[in-house]
């Protein structure tokens, strides 16, 4: 069993409307490791984490995603959702007249087999929500509605704090924040992974500008190309970027093609 | 003989009818004159609503109600009364306020009506009996509602709620309609006067039979300051048509109209609103929120006018339809007409099924497709639930919830 452990995509090809994004992408998530995907704007990473996760718009024409061993790619959403994967959304849905406590309570309950009593949900909540700076007025607002982009971020966080899953994608989680929201993102992130619920998540962090890494410190960098995974790397890859963008590793990327 | 009274009403709300509910001495609180005239109105008047098109598939004009006999004892004319005792607060029958309070029950009874009320407030008013009578005096305020249920058995039943608020004054009266009887026709009115800076909120609650025939009218004026909110729930029958109307005619009014319809299966429901702006240095905000689902139907006609003379008006319309299935229908028209130009008018309007987008986060955190649909669908409605005074909006979850669960 523990050999089957970890988040695995092989080959995977997925089409938008037609069109073919993702070209065949091999990809390890393994438990407890921050992995982190880079790449310029429109490289197709919003795409895999959209076709893990199952939206209806998005199909795979090929390749395989196992999440501990489960075919990912045979189950519904929610159903994905159950075995273990969250996605942290880059554009939040705002969900008029549905209170976050409903919805946090909601999800919680649809995804753990052990129900907590009202108290201690609420005390749990409460925590997280500290860790966030989120104030707890927050759970009788509507969700996302009305909600400034960092908000909708923390919200986010919270959410994946509160489900702890085993695999969670967080889909450009830095863009829109502050220097303090980041922080407060990282620290949260780090809470959880200091935390026994959430210290074998294995996390893929989604970005295409390297600030939130220096809150959550990577295991290891891929670099997302045109649908294609062309280079990966450890810490030192995200500094590269950040120093000299993506055109070196695109000039290498065609003069090995 | 019993048998012969019942025998001549047979044949729905006729002259007949009218004749022999005019003479029994529980109708005495309006003269068989008023009922007669109020009678030739409904039979010569028109709904005023469209006809019937590729989806709405009744002519409100050529209702056959011959199947629906008046009964004068029927207890969807008399409403059973629930508050908390009150000194001075008077809740009773009209004939008794007619007796005990006649100043103002006279000067009350058809002031927001008026001489040429719609069609079926005519009706309502022809074949009045029972009914309920709330007077609120000035400077009285009530906390706690005051619940009015009237529950109608098979034929025809026309309750009439008279609410009469003094100067500042304020109450919350909520108006059920509600029965599991077969063959009802409830044809209602709730008529509300508000005096100046009197607050005055009326909920209407209508889960009748899926047979059923609700046709209900409210309809209220105010001096200055007052404020006035109708609520509207209409939830069973098999045809629901509800007015709503506030005459904004003195300064400083605050006129507020809450919406909710759901019609599913073969539901028809027609809605609906008018807020006359005839004295400036007002508001109004309507606000409807409706769904259908199977083959049900609903149109809703927003009725917001501001006339000439009334400057500084503030009036708002939004309206919210959710289409749960691909026979399910909403015809939703806001129909503002400003003829002020110092004023401030919004109006917003959106049909439409449920966001994909909405239903894919859901799920993607967890929620099965059934359940996301339905947090979302009563989701949608929230905002006008929680307009709906605090008594009544947990049976408004429920029966709202039992619709989109089906
Ligand atoms: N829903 C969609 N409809 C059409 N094209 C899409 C859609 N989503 C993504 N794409 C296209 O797929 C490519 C990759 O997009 P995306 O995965 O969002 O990139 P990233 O997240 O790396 O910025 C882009 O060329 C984009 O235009
Ligand atoms: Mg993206």
């Amino acid at each position: 069993m523990s050999s089957e452990r970890g988040l695995r995509i092989r080959g995977l090809r997925v089409s938008v409307a037609g069109n073919e994004i993702l070209k065949g992408i091999d990809l390890d998530v393994e438990p407890g490791r921050v992995h982190a995907l880079m790449g310029p704007n429109g490289s197709g990473k919003s795409t895999l984490a959209f076709a893990l996760t199952g939206h209806p718009g998005y199909s795979v024409d090929g390749g395989s995603a196992t999440l501990d061993g489960t075919d990912l790619l045979a189950l519904a959403p929610d159903k994905r959702a159950k075995s273990g994967l969250f996605l942290s959304f880059q554009y939040p849905a705002a969900i008029p007249g549905v209170k976050v406590s409903n919805f946090l309570l909601a999800t919680r309950n649809a995804l753990k087999t052990d129900p907590l009593p009202p108290a201690k949900f609420r005390q749990l909540v409460f925590e997280k929500m500290d860790l966030l700076d989120m104030d707890t007025s927050f759970l009788g607002r509507y969700l996302n509605d009305g909600f400034s982009g960092g908000e909708k971020k923390r919200l986010e966080m919270l959410q994946l704090a509160v489900l702890a899953p085993k695999y969670a994608i967080l889909d450009e989680t830095d863009s829109g924040l502050d220097v303090d929201a980041l922080r407060a993102v990282g620290e949260s992130v780090g809470a959880m992974r200091d935390d026994a619920s959430g210290k074998d998540t294995g996390f893929l962090i989604i970005t295409h500008y390297p600030r939130i890494l220096q809150h959550i410190a990577p295991d290891v960098v891929h670099v997302m190309l045109d649908g294609r995974i062309v280079t990966s790397g450890d810490a030192h890859l995200a500094q590269t970027i950040e120093r000299e963008g993506y055109d070196t590793i695109r000039e290498a990327q065609s003069a090995n093609a | 003989m019993p048998s012969v009274a019942v025998e001549e009403t047979r044949g729905g709300p006729s002259g007949r009818a009218l004749a022999q509910v005019s003479a029994r001495p529980e109708a005495a609180f309006l003269s068989a004159e008023d009922r007669q005239r109020a009678f030739e109105r409904f039979e010569e008047s028109s709904a005023q609503r469209e006809r019937p098109g590729r989806y709405w598939k009744i002519d409100l004009d050529a209702l056959d109600l011959s199947n629906y006999d008046p009964e004068i004892a029927n207890p969807g004319n008399l409403a059973e009364v629930d508050m908390p005792p009150h000194d001075r607060v008077v809740v009773t029958d009209l004939l008794t306020a007619s007796r005990r309070h006649p100043d103002v029950f006279r000067q009350a009874l058809g002031s927001a009506l008026g001489d040429a009320p719609s069609k079926f407030a005519a009706l309502a008013r022809a074949f009045a009996s029972g009914g309920a009578f709330v007077y609120v005096p000035p400077g009285v305020a009530l906390d706690a509602p005051i619940e009015l249920n009237y529950r109608p058995r098979t034929g025809a039943s026309f309750p009439y709620t008279l609410v009469v608020a003094g100067d500042g004054a304020q109450c919350t009266v909520v108006v059920r309609t509600v029965s599991d009887a077969t063959g009802v026709l409830s044809c209602g009115v709730t008529e509300v006067v508000a005096g100046e800076r009197a607050r005055v909120d009326v909920a209407c609650v209508q889960s009748l039979a899926p047979d059923a025939v609700a046709i209900g009218t409210c309809i209220a004026t105010g001096s200055a300051g007052a404020f006035v909110h109708f609520c509207s729930a209409q939830f069973g029958a098999r045809l629901a048509i509800e007015a709503l109307e506030i005459d904004v005619d003195a300064r400083e009014m605050d006129a507020n109209i809450s919406l909710l319809f759901f019609p599913r299966d073969e539901q028809h429901v027609d809605v609906l609103s008018t807020v006359e702006h005839r004295v400036g240095d007002s508001r109004s905000d309507t606000l409807v929120k409706s769904a259908a689902s199977g083959a049900g139907q609903a149109r809703y006609l927003g009725n917001i006018r501001i006339h000439p003379s009334a400057h500084l008006s503030d009036a708002r319309l939004k309206d919210d339809a959710l289409l749960l299935s691909r026979a399910a229908h909403i015809d939703s028209v806001p129909a503002l007409e400003i003829a002020a130009n110092d004023v401030k008018a919004y109006h917003g309007a959106t049909v439409g099924a449920i966001d994909e987008a909405l239903l894919f986060y859901m799920e993607s955190r967890g929620l099965d497709p059934q359940a996301a649909e339905r947090m979302i669908a009563l989701g949608f409605f929230e905002p006008a639930v929680e307009r709906f005074p605090a008594s009544v909006r947990a049976e408004l979850r429920d029966a709202l919830e039992a619709k989109v669960k089906k």
